[in-house]
């Protein structure tokens, strides 16, 4: 393995790790913000122990989030030094603005949202909630602005190799940014809301806390059964400008080699080498159909249209592109499916669905760690898009200490994970019994009022 | 005349991030020489409500000098590379830690594991400033010696900090001991800085004071640290007197912290780290302009909501108790046991 792939790995395994926890907290940030107005106007106990238990598993997905986003941002100059150098004066003032906008209101208000509740006052607890939920939305919009600029560069100019801004309004609102941000903000919210979902469900198959478990359940599948129609729009706009500005990602995500097929091809193992699909699962016509052609006659380019020095891996780009697409086609069947319980009143009964939505949990996750490898390794092999080469961009760095760095990387995330995992499973098992502003008069007797009831 | 500015947010930056999680940093390091598991627990919750704001700092610092000074950023980051992701290591483990250790009160693990992590970092950052200090193609092992005793120096300063801190939010019986070992890690700290200063000039950055304004500069400033230290020394010793006295030791610390890192930044000026020409590394005019605008106007918003989430926990950490903050508490585990013989 050469400096480079140790560092592509490096990126890829911090950058998805930390893709994870905005997934969750964005959108329970959102939730909570709502959930406290509520609470605040109606003075509904429900309300604030649906407050008080998702703020738990929010507090520490929180916290891991943070420390995380760090690590890449640090990344970006220690492993990949020539990016940091040639892009700096663009990417860097896009991230500035998002610490100063984004991070420090986060930062600001987030003492105040978990640890808050009693010691300050009703009001300036909903004002942190909220000011924490605007945080993490500005957080999205100044980093999918970075990311698109990279993915479709505009006002710029190139001096020697490194770039220079011309027109900072073309920089940010560049060609991509445009779908890209609904896109994504659409993904954390659905994201969140199977997250949701999931955990309630568990609930109301163990018949416990029920008041509790219905009152999520149905505003995160409420949310569910209005955003995932969007995101089928919204995804076909993102492929229409990928088709427009990054036609070898597009290629690579159609799976094919060479350009015609009108069909859709669900399953591939490419060999990139012998530039051919070792097996392929086509379904007819379905790829014309997505062109907006009922005919079945429009065809969809193939890989090897492009240089193959300018070739993204197609496997990694497939396959990134299939798990979200998979992952929506399954969301959006579940959300129509409780749409349709809903109306017929049985949501609250339907255990076999509970149990779906239980093993859907961390659907929306997946779908959106694979979404950011289509869009990554996609982009490849350019790290700034036809503009500046991965392998111009990495650090010249020891292997050895880039080695060290990706083992202890991997090593801590995983015992991270799993410690992040053991405690929600923990939280969801000792339940939001305890969360219950009712019940909270005498900690011991509490107990006991459980049990008698 | 516009790097200049920006550079002045830069160490800004610096200079707060240094202050602020310096605090923390040492409070986290402190628990480790605590045994009783309360009391290590009310540290950590000092902690807990203000790390965040503090490491954004951090994050912050990195950043602006990415943007204004591009090749600077891609140039020493990958310089002092080991000592950054050890820091990051540090950072992760100390960020889970200190979330965990105050949801999940009964398992005191992760407060040792939060108190080990402050120590890594405090350490991986003392190290990468004294590696800083070394020039960028290197064979020999002096300066790793000398960024040996930057990590412990630093250290140290933290611990002192973190001592200081806990003088004002504590009373008592810990408020006492914490003065106590505040005002010795400060002294070890003070001996340290003068051997660091005077085998500076054995380094890549050695000081330069021939212009008497520069030296002046220098002495001038190291005349603030000497007193801050002094006062803090004495402070220690009054704390519990007053509710203004306990504030004195942190107050002084501080100023002592930014004077002396301002005199050896006089006395460098205009090269920073690893013999790095600040002009030469400066971002395009209008990559300048922007961030002026754009971002330096903010940072007096991010000082107002560095104050209030100050403010928020303002007063003595003991008062503020765990109930009903619908926080972790005793009945967790109840409730637990109750369903688990179900
Ligand atoms: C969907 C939105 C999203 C995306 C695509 C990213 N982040 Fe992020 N980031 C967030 C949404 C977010 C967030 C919601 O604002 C935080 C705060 C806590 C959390 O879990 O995520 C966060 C925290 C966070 C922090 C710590 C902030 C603090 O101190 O409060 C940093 C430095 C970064 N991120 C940096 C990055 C970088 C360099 C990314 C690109 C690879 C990135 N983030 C992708
Ligand atoms: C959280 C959102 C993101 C995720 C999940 C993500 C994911 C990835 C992945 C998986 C790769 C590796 C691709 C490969 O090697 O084939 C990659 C590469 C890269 N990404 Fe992202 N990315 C995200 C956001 C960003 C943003 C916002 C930026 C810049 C501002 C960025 C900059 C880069 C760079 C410089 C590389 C090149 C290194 C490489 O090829 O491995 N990424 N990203
Ligand atoms: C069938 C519906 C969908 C289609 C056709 C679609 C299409 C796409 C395409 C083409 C990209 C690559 C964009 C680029 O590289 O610029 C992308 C990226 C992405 N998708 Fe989807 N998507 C769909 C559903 C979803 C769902 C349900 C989620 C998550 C809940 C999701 C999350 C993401 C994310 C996080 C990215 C990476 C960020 C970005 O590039 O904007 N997508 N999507």
């Amino acid at each position: 393995m050469s400096l480079l792939d140790l560092s592509r790995w490096q990126f890829a395994v911090t950058v998805m790790f930390h893709m994870t926890f905005p997934a969750i907290t964005v959108g329970l940030s959102i939730l909570l913000s709502v959930v406290y107005g509520m609470y605040w106007r109606t003075r509904n106990p429900v309300l604030l122990q649906v407050f008080r238990f998702w703020r738990r598993i929010f507090a520490v997905g929180f916290a891991i989030g943070v420390v995380a986003g760090a690590v890449v941002t640090f990344e970006m100059g220690m492993n990949w030094g020539q990016y940091g150098a040639r892009t700096g004066a663009i990417i860097g003032p896009i991230i500035g603005m998002e610490v100063v906008t984004a991070f420090f209101v986060e930062a600001g208000f987030i003492g105040v949202l978990l640890y808050g509740d009693g010691r300050v006052k009703e009001r300036t607890m909903f004002i942190a909630t909220v000011m924490v939920s605007v945080g993490t939305l500005l957080s999205s919009t100044w980093i999918i602005a970075a990311n698109s600029w990279m993915q479709t560069p505009a006002g710029y100019d190139l001096v020697d190799g490194y770039f220079e801004p011309v027109d900072w309004w073309r920089i940010i609102f560049n060609p991509s940014f445009i779908w890209r941000w609904p896109h994504m903000v659409v993904a954390v919210l659905i994201s969140a809301s199977f997250f949701v979902a999931g955990i309630s469900a568990w609930y109301l198959r163990r018949g416990r806390a029920l008041e509790f478990a219905r009152r999520s359940l149905s505003v995160a599948l409420g949310i569910a059964a209005v955003l995932m129609p969007l995101q089928l729009f919204l995804g076909d706009s993102v492929s229409g400008a990928v088709l427009g500005t990054q036609l070898s990602k597009l290629e690579a995500i159609e799976g094919n080699w060479e350009g015609g097929n009108t069909g859709f091809v669900l399953f591939a193992i490419p060999d990139q080498q012998a530039e051919a699909n070792i097996a392929q699962l086509d379904i007819p016509c379905l790829g014309s159909f997505i062109a907006k052609d009922l005919t079945c006659q429009t065809g969809v380019p193939g890989l090897s249209m492009t240089d193959a020095a300018d070739r993204p891996d197609m496997a990694a780009t497939f396959w990134g592109f299939r798990s979200m697409f998979l992952a929506a086609v399954l969301m959006f069947a579940l959300a129509f499916t409780a749409t349709v319980l809903r109306f017929r009143d049985r949501l609250w009964t339907a255990y076999r669905f509970h149990r779906v939505l239980l093993w859907t949990t961390p659907a929306g996750i997946l779908a959106i760690l694979g979404g950011w490898v289509t869009a990554e390794a996609g982009r490849q092999p350019w790290v700034v898009f036809g503009l500046l080469r991965t392998d111009d961009a990495v650090s010249h760095l020891a292997p050895g200490a880039v080695l060290f760095s990706v083992a202890g990387f991997i090593v801590l995330y995983v015992v991270m994970l799993a410690a992040y995992v053991a405690y929600i499973v923990h939280c969801v098992r000792v339940g939001p019994e305890r969360d219950d502003p009712r019940l909270l008069v005498d900690p011991v007797h509490a107990a006991d009022h459980e049990v008698a009831r | 005349m516009m790097p200049t500015l920006w550079f002045c947010v830069v160490l800004l930056c610096f200079l707060m991030y240094l202050v602020l999680d310096g605090y923390d940093l040492g409070l986290g390091i402190a628990t480790l020489l605590e045994r009783r598991p309360d009391r290590r627990r009310d540290m950590v919750e000092v902690v807990a409500v203000a790390w965040d704001g503090n490491e954004t700092w951090l994050i912050l610092l990195g950043v602006s000098l990415w943007a204004g000074f591009p090749a600077a950023f891609g140039t020493l980051l990958p310089h002092v590379y080991l000592p950054l992701v050890v820091m990051l290591f540090g950072l992760i483990v100390r960020g889970v830690s200190v979330e965990m250790a105050s949801q999940r009160p009964e398992s005191s693990g992760w407060v040792s594991a939060f108190g080990w992590a402050s120590l890594v970092t405090a350490g991986a950052q003392g190290f990468a400033l004294g590696a800083l200090g070394s020039p960028v193609e290197t064979t020999s092992r002096a300066p790793t010696w000398f960024a040996v005793v930057c990590a412990v120096l630093l250290a140290l300063v933290h611990i002192a900090a973190g001592y200081a801190h806990a003088v004002r939010k504590f009373t008592g019986e810990l408020q006492a001991s914490a003065a106590a070992r505040g005002r010795t890690s400060l002294i070890a700290g003070a001996v340290l800085f003068v051997a660091v200063v005077s085998t500076m000039q054995a380094t890549a950055a050695p000081l330069d004071l021939a212009t008497p304004a520069r030296a002046a500069a220098f002495t001038g400033l190291l005349l603030f640290t000497v007193a801050g230290v002094v006062t803090a020394v004495v402070a220690f010793g009054t704390a519990s007197r007053s509710v203004v006295a306990e504030k004195v030791p942190s107050v002084a610390l501080a100023v002592s912290v930014v004077a002396g890192v301002l005199a050896l930044l006089a006395a460098h000026y205009p090269t920073v780290g690893a013999g790095f020409d600040l002009a030469s590394a400066a971002g395009p005019h209008n990559t300048m302009t922007f961030l002026l605008v754009g971002v330096g106007l903010n940072i007096p918003l991010v000082l107002g909501y560095n104050l209030f989430a100050h403010h928020a926990f303002r007063g003595k950490a003991e008062r503020h108790g765990h109930l009903p903050t619908g926080h972790p508490s005793p009945e967790g585990r109840r409730v637990n046991e109750h369903e688990a013989t179900h």
